[in-house]
């Protein structure tokens, strides 16, 4: 009884959930509102089932989990970098730190027009906006954790070891992990914003090419259908990226 | 020669002079503590020695020196061997073959996979020091390494470095704020207070020490010396 009342407790999530869904069914269903700006769950549900058989959301899907996963990698593994040389580095922190907060306090998607006239709407085009605007969550975050970092581990690594590499590698990177992981996760939600709006700017596949079309032809159905499926793979990633560090790191919420 | 000389140190920390002429001589594999009241100096004169900060004078020590710190610094991000082995360069045979003496040593040997989340306080001390003395230190300086222990885990990990100690015979300098820990542990205690060292004691104490001694008179009468120096003259 008690293990059933523990795995109960772990879905209790879903009842706003599930109280949301029935009650915008029903407002929906009986007409309550415009159903044709405001479709029932059912009909979208349907509209998925529709997209999914004829194959189009496969490839939407793919096109936007995959430049927001390279767009992500890209954007965190220079943040990630910069971060670590500017907060230990006190003459790049000095000249770098400055430029990357006036470039921070852009608003990334304000960048799309000027990327499209320079790289075309092509691949390159999402990519750099995705990487651009992941960068400044891991770079500041990355930034802190490595200013931060306790004297005492990085007096422990000098007296033990003479290596730059090592100090770097094993002592710097995994002390300033704790904040990387953070910013990592604030630019997950940051890429879905960006693939979204650099697909409505100009795609032929992605959620938010769908989401762009559907509007030309009124099917407010597909568009909920893309958006939910925003929500949902926002969420999976960060779910998923957090299960895996605390899986892969079981040491990070003990320091 | 593997002495530790320390002539007319003086540290200060912006405007504010925290050594002022410290002069000392510590002789190969002797013991000394050092005693004084929080704030007086002493983890100061320690990472002035381990070259952690800037310093006005002469400092003759060993090559290589180990410090085991306040805040257990093993890293947590690495499983115990690897703390243990962290200051050592090859990954040979040697390495493995350190790696289990210290392991045996510390008694830890089932622990070598655990990370130090995964290990009690006193555990996490044992691999501090045999994080230092893997790299076979000439020069340990331990800098309040049971500050933050119970009572009964201090005096374990008390008996336990004398033994370590009986059996390397490293030259050790041990800051402390307890008078009855520096006296069961060193050979000397030096009193640190007004930005120097005020007093010498010497502990005459035969070796192998056991807890017994913390209940003789000599023990007793010599710590209520120590007590009362720090009292009337800090």
């Amino acid at each position: 009884m008690l293990q059933f009342n523990k795995t109960l407790k772990k879905f209790y999530f879903l009842l706003p959930l599930a109280v949301i869904i029935i009650a915008w069914q029903l407002i929906s269903g009986f007409n309550l509102v415009n159903s044709s700006l405001f479709p029932p769950p059912s009909r979208i549900f349907l509209a998925f089932i529709e997209l999914l058989k004829n194959g189009e959301l496969y490839l939407d899907i793919k096109s936007s989990l995959g430049r927001v996963f390279i767009g992500l990698f890209i954007g965190s593994f220079i943040g990630v970098i910069f971060g670590l040389l500017t907060g230990r580095i006190n003459i790049i922190n000095k000249s770098l730190s400055p430029l990357f907060n006036i470039l921070r306090s852009f608003p990334p998607v304000a960048i799309i027009p000027i990327i499209i006239v320079w790289l075309g709407i092509g691949e390159s085009a999402k990519l750099f906006s995705i990487a651009f605007a992941t960068f400044f969550p891991v770079w500041i975050n990355t930034h802190v954790g490595a200013s931060r970092i306790p004297i005492v581990y990085t007096n422990a690594s000098s007296i033990l070891t003479k290596s730059s590499i090592k100090k770097w590698f094993s002592v710097i990177l995994p002390a300033s992990l704790p904040y990387i992981i953070t910013g990592i996760r604030i630019s997950i939600g940051v890429a879905f914003v960006m693939v979204f709006v650099s697909e409505l700017a100009g795609a032929s596949s992605g959620i938010g090419y769908l989401i762009s079309i559907s509007q030309l032809s009124y099917r407010m159905d597909r568009m909920f259908v893309g958006l939910f499926l925003l929500g949902f793979f926002g969420f999976i990633t960060d779910y998923i990226f957090t299960r895996l560090t605390k899986y892969i790191f079981p040491w990070l919420e003990k320091i | 020669m593997n002495n530790l000389i320390i002539e007319e140190l003086f540290v200060n920390y912006e405007d504010l002079e925290v050594l002022k002429g410290v002069n000392l001589n510590i002789k190969e594999g002797e013991f000394v503590a050092i005693l004084g009241k929080s704030g007086c100096g002493k983890t100061t004169l320690i990472n002035a020695i381990a070259g952690f900060l800037n310093y006005e004078g002469k400092i003759t020590k060993p090559k290589r020196i180990g410090v085991v710190f306040q805040n257990y610094a093993v890293f947590p991000w690495l499983k115990v061997k690897e703390n243990i082995s962290f200051g050592l360069e090859d990954k040979n045979k040697v390495k493995e073959d350190v790696i289990k003496h210290y392991l045996n040593m510390i008694d830890l040997k089932d622990k070598s996979n655990a990370y130090p989340f995964e290990l009690s306080g006193g555990q996490i001390q044992r691999v501090a020091l045999a994080r230092t003395l893997a790299t076979n230190p000439e020069l340990i300086l331990m800098d309040e390494p049971y500050g933050a222990l119970d009572i009964y885990t201090r005096e374990k990990m008390q008996k336990w470095l004398l033994d370590i100690w009986t059996k390397e015979r490293k030259t050790i300098l041990f800051a402390t704020h307890s008078i009855e820990e520096a006296i069961f542990l060193a050979d000397r205690v030096l009193i640190i207070g007004n930005h120097k060292i005020e007093k010498e004691f010497k502990i005459n104490f035969k070796r192998p020490r056991n807890e017994d001694i913390k209940f003789s008179n000599e023990f007793l009468e010599l710590k209520k010396r120590i007590s009362k120096f720090l009292a009337d003259t800090l």
